[in-house]
């Protein structure tokens, strides 16, 4: 490769054509109707520890030179001009577009916004704002290195989501669904855009009555598919081997341990199929793959990408993603399952005195090296003598992501995904988070009832 | 300088403005064309335990082109620049707009009487001159400093630093051309501690036009003192009482209040301070102001994303809501001239309305005296999950803490695994003291956090 990589290093080109398309009605009105293009390519040139990463939107031979010379530049050592035997590295999952949005017109696009829009205005006088986002990517990358390795991708991602804002003698309260996948126009036959109007809105009208949440601790019930954020910020990112690696994670040299109980088994996957965080070979060309992080309550697993792998002496798990040809790969998980238990999900209820029901996470944080977690609850309700009572607002969850997995009681049988995006270093990654109903024997909620 | 880099530079600034302006002049007659374009030129190194672990340069370059007809606007843009490039964007811009539904608010910039002044300072002169190797000398500077503040600190998870030197083109078939070069220069460090089994982090930034500005010991230094400083932290009982905002955190709460505060949020019914114009929505020594002009802070220029120049608007003047924040569209809709608060992401991006640089006016004191004043309190140094815990449209505000209490005024504990929860609107009643300690933060837009007293709020712990 004329990137050369320096002896004993890596060199590596990644070459990047996206096109997208976004639609964004608001006040029941078509806004913002966007497209884009991008052609751009990255080369990353590893030495040792180091690593070097330049780029360029001018697919001109030269500029490529330029950008393989500016790479290399950043890291001192000689060149290596062996001539390459490339290996092609086929995709483990191939995930089937039905309806190609390039093949969808606009106008249709267009056309499910207002539904979304009508069917939530429908559901009565205190809904007062609808917004609504339809976008979608089609992304073809080729990864090839210095190793002899080739691979390449064809990403197709739809998006739906639609935000309700409700309001009544003075208190507001919002409702939100956002569906992804790996495929095309055909979520929307899945979910049609019109339902998901309703549910928003069902959502935001039900909050409205919501009291303040009690600050306390209480058990906790989390709701299929939103509760599996938690794992997501609370085990998965801990266990990126990048933070492993540098020990600034709370799991670090803890493969072996018992964690939780033997309900708890956790999963990434980047090639369950169809999934929104899914993908056939990852940004640095390794096939997508299933990693067990936690087998039946014990820590085995961990994710990786080509420089941690080699770090820590495990092949790559196929989680080096990076956000586009500008941006150098880094560990992501792509779709974090708990698996689902045995137990029953109206029994987990029934078996709560007092307690919280979440049934929709607003989003999160974590600090990866001391495992110190709060999420904001969108949707919440209090648990009184085994019923879901009233909803509750300004509810968080807060605590600690290793003990959490100890807290966990039961873990049912009802499973579900939630699409969202997350952000690393200032890169954003479509994944999914999945989990059933489960129940935390204890936890710290915050709220403003002291 | 050299007269090479000023030479270069130079020609870059002219070749995009005319760019943008043959965008623009691609507009037919019953048509409005907007053309933003942008020439980067980037560097990022990270280093760890001695080492470069990463390094990034680039020179990334494109247009975003807005197409309005008849109050239908559509965006698209490119990073292919050539005749046919630009014919396609501009194309694609056009064919957008006709899926939009019409809307007499939605416009370009019109072409204002007099172009704006330049902020002094915008670009720093010697920054083209600052060499790659200086660049990683500077972030192996900041990890060594910090690893050597503390015997406590175990490791540095991060020591970066990073630069960005842009042009910036902006023409509007309406007649605005403007052009401006800025160059911003940032590092940051973050510190694990150890002690006892306890391990704690502790992030701070610097941030500048140039390398020269920033200052890596006293960077290394506050890292690792927020680390440090809240080893040992555990649980306090839940209570009301006082909670202090250290700048950091200060700023942050300023970027919840900043989404609230746009025209647009208010007409869409999404804000908590829709209706509210007039309204006493603070306490009485309070004042809340945007600065698209404000010298040396980050979101700064001399004109707005559509064309339009920046202003210095009083948003809360003491406790009363005065003005809300307008770009274009939602100005016309109020028949109103726009505040120049229209802002993008990158040419990537279509403009929409935001904070330029928000900040409170400060109330004069010192940060010793307003922790004085504070006696018994909960300070706080950083917030967790505010962007799930904080929310301005319903004005919950609900989020997770680590920080001190306050024992007449100085810490006597650290303290974690907290919430601290009120509606946005009573912590804005509730604000005593803003002190004189202000800093901008470049997280999610610019704001200015300072020290801040707020009299009670409700902590949620053991």
């Amino acid at each position: 490769m004329a990137a050369g990589a320096p002896a004993g290093g890596l060199a590596e080109l990644f070459v990047e054509e996206r096109r997208s398309s976004s639609f964004r009605l608001e006040d029941s009105r078509v806004e913002d109707v966007a497209s884009g293009y991008d052609l751009g390519a990255g080369v990353r040139v590893i030495s040792g520890e180091r690593a070097s990463y330049a780029y360029t939107n001018l697919l001109a031979p030269e500029a490529l030179l330029e950008a393989a010379a500016a790479a290399r530049a950043g890291l001192a050592g000689g060149d290596q001009d062996a001539p390459l035997d490339l290996r092609r590295v086929e995709p483990s999952a191939v995930h089937p577009v039905g309806l190609p949005p390039s093949e969808v017109g606009a106008g249709d696009k267009a056309a499910a916004l207002v539904a979304a829009d009508e069917a939530a205005r429908a559901a009565g006088g205190d809904v007062r704002q609808v917004v609504a986002s339809y976008a979608d990517v089609h992304q073809r990358v080729l990864v090839a290195t210095s190793e002899g390795l080739i691979a390449s991708d064809d990403r197709t991602r739809v998006r739906f989501a639609v935000q309700v804002v409700a309001a009544r003698n003075g208190e507001i309260a919002t409702g939100f669904e956002a569906p992804g996948h790996s495929g095309g126009f055909e979520l929307l036959e899945r979910q049609p855009a019109a339902e998901l109007g309703s549910k928003a809105a069902a959502k935001a009208l039900r909050m409205l009555d919501a009291k303040p949440s009690p600050a306390g601790e209480f058990p906790v019930v989390l709701a299929p598919g939103s509760g599996g954020v938690l794992i997501h910020e609370a085990c998965g990112h801990g266990l990126e081997a990048d933070a492993l690696v540098k020990e600034a994670s709370v799991y670090a040299n803890r493969a072996g341990e018992r964690f939780g109980s033997d309900s708890v088994t956790i999963v990434d996957d980047g090639s369950d199929a169809g999934a929104w965080g899914s993908f056939g070979v990852d940004d640095e060309g390794t096939p997508a793959q299933r990693t067990v992080l936690f087998e039946r309550g014990v820590l085995t697993g961990h994710l990786s990408d080509v420089r941690s792998a080699k770090k820590i002496g495990h092949p790559p798990t196929g989680n080096g993603r990076r956000q586009s040809y500008a941006h150098h790969p880094i560990v992501r998980m792509s779709n974090t399952y708990l698996l689902p238990g045995p137990d029953d999900p109206q029994e987990i209820l029934s078996s709560v005195r007092r307690g919280v029901y979440a049934a929709t996470f607003a989003g999160g944080e974590v600090n990866p090296a001391t495992g110190n977690f709060v999420f904001g609850m969108a949707e919440a309700y209090m648990i009184e003598n085994g019923v879901i009572t009233h909803p509750i607002k300004g509810a968080t969850l807060i605590g600690n992501g290793p003990q959490v997995l100890g807290t966990i009681d039961a873990v049912a049988t009802d499973f579900d995904r939630k699409e969202g995006v997350c952000g690393k270093d200032g890169q954003a990654a479509p994944v999914t988070n999945g989990m059933a109903t489960v129940l935390l024997g204890k936890m710290t909620v915050g709220g403003t009832e002291a | 300088m050299s007269s090479r880099t000023d030479d270069r530079s130079k020609e870059d600034s002219g070749a995009l403005l005319a760019l943008a302006s043959e965008i623009a002049g691609r507009a037919s007659k019953d048509e409005a064309i907007e053309a933003f374009v942008t020439h980067e030129r980037e560097f990022y190194v990270k280093v760890y335990e001695g080492e470069v672990e990463s390094l990034s340069s680039a020179q990334p370059r494109g247009a975003g082109v807005r197409a309005i007809v008849g109050g239908r606007a559509g965006f698209a843009y490119s990073t292919d620049l050539s005749t046919e490039g630009i014919e396609a964007v501009v194309a694609q811009a056009r064919d957008n707009a006709t899926y939009a539904t019409p809307d007499e608010a939605v416009a370009v910039a019109e072409r204002a009487e007099s172009e704006p002044a330049p902020i002094p300072g915008l670009f720093d002169d010697e920054q083209p001159e600052v060499g790659p190797d200086d660049k990683v000398t500077f972030a192996l500077t900041l990890e060594r400093a910090t690893r050597a503040a503390d015997k406590r600190v175990r490791t540095v998870e991060e020591a970066v630093y990073g630069d960005s030197e842009a042009d910036v083109a902006i023409a509007v078939s309406t007649g605005i051309a403007g052009s401006y070069r800025r160059s911003d220069a940032w590092c940051y460090s973050v510190a694990i501690a150890e002690d006892d089994g306890d391990t704690e982090i502790g992030f701070e930034f610097d941030l500048g036009r140039g390398l020269g500005s920033l200052d890596a010991n006293e960077v290394a230094r506050q890292a690792a003192a927020r680390a440090v400083g809240v080893l040992g932290a555990s649980k306090i009982p839940s209570a009301r009482m006082p909670v202090v905002f250290d700048p950091y955190t200060a700023g942050q709460f300023l970027g919840v209040l900043g989404s609230a505060l746009t025209a647009e949020a208010v007409q869409k019914g999404r804000s908590l301070f829709a209706g509210r114009l007039g309204e006493a929505v603070a306490s009485g020594n309070l004042s809340l102001i945007d600065d698209g002009r404000a010298e040396g802070a980050p979101g700064s220029a001399p004109w707005d994303a559509e064309g339009v120049a920046t202003q210095r608007t009083g948003v809360i003047t003491k406790g009363v809501l005065t003005s809300y924040l307008y770009d274009t569209a939602s100005a016309r809709r109020e028949g109103r001239p726009s505040t120049g608060n229209a802002a993008r992401a990158g040419f990537k991006s279509a403009p929409g309305p935001a904070p330029s640089n928000m900040t409170f006016d400060t109330t004069g004191e010192g940060r010793d005296e307003v922790l004085r004043r504070a006696g018994r309190a909960l300070l706080v140094q950083d917030f967790h999950g505010v962007h799930s815990g904080a929310n301005s449209v319903t004005g919950d505000f609900s989020v997770g803490v680590t920080g001190f209490l306050l024992e007449d005024g100085a810490p006597v504990r650290p303290v974690k695994e907290v919430t601290i929860a009120a509606p946005m609107l009573e912590i804005l009643k509730g604000i005593e003291a803003v002190a004189v300690d202000r800093r901008w933060l470049p997280f999610g837009g610019s704001f200015g956090g300072a020290t801040t007293l707020i009299s009670e709020m409700t902590v949620a712990g053991l």
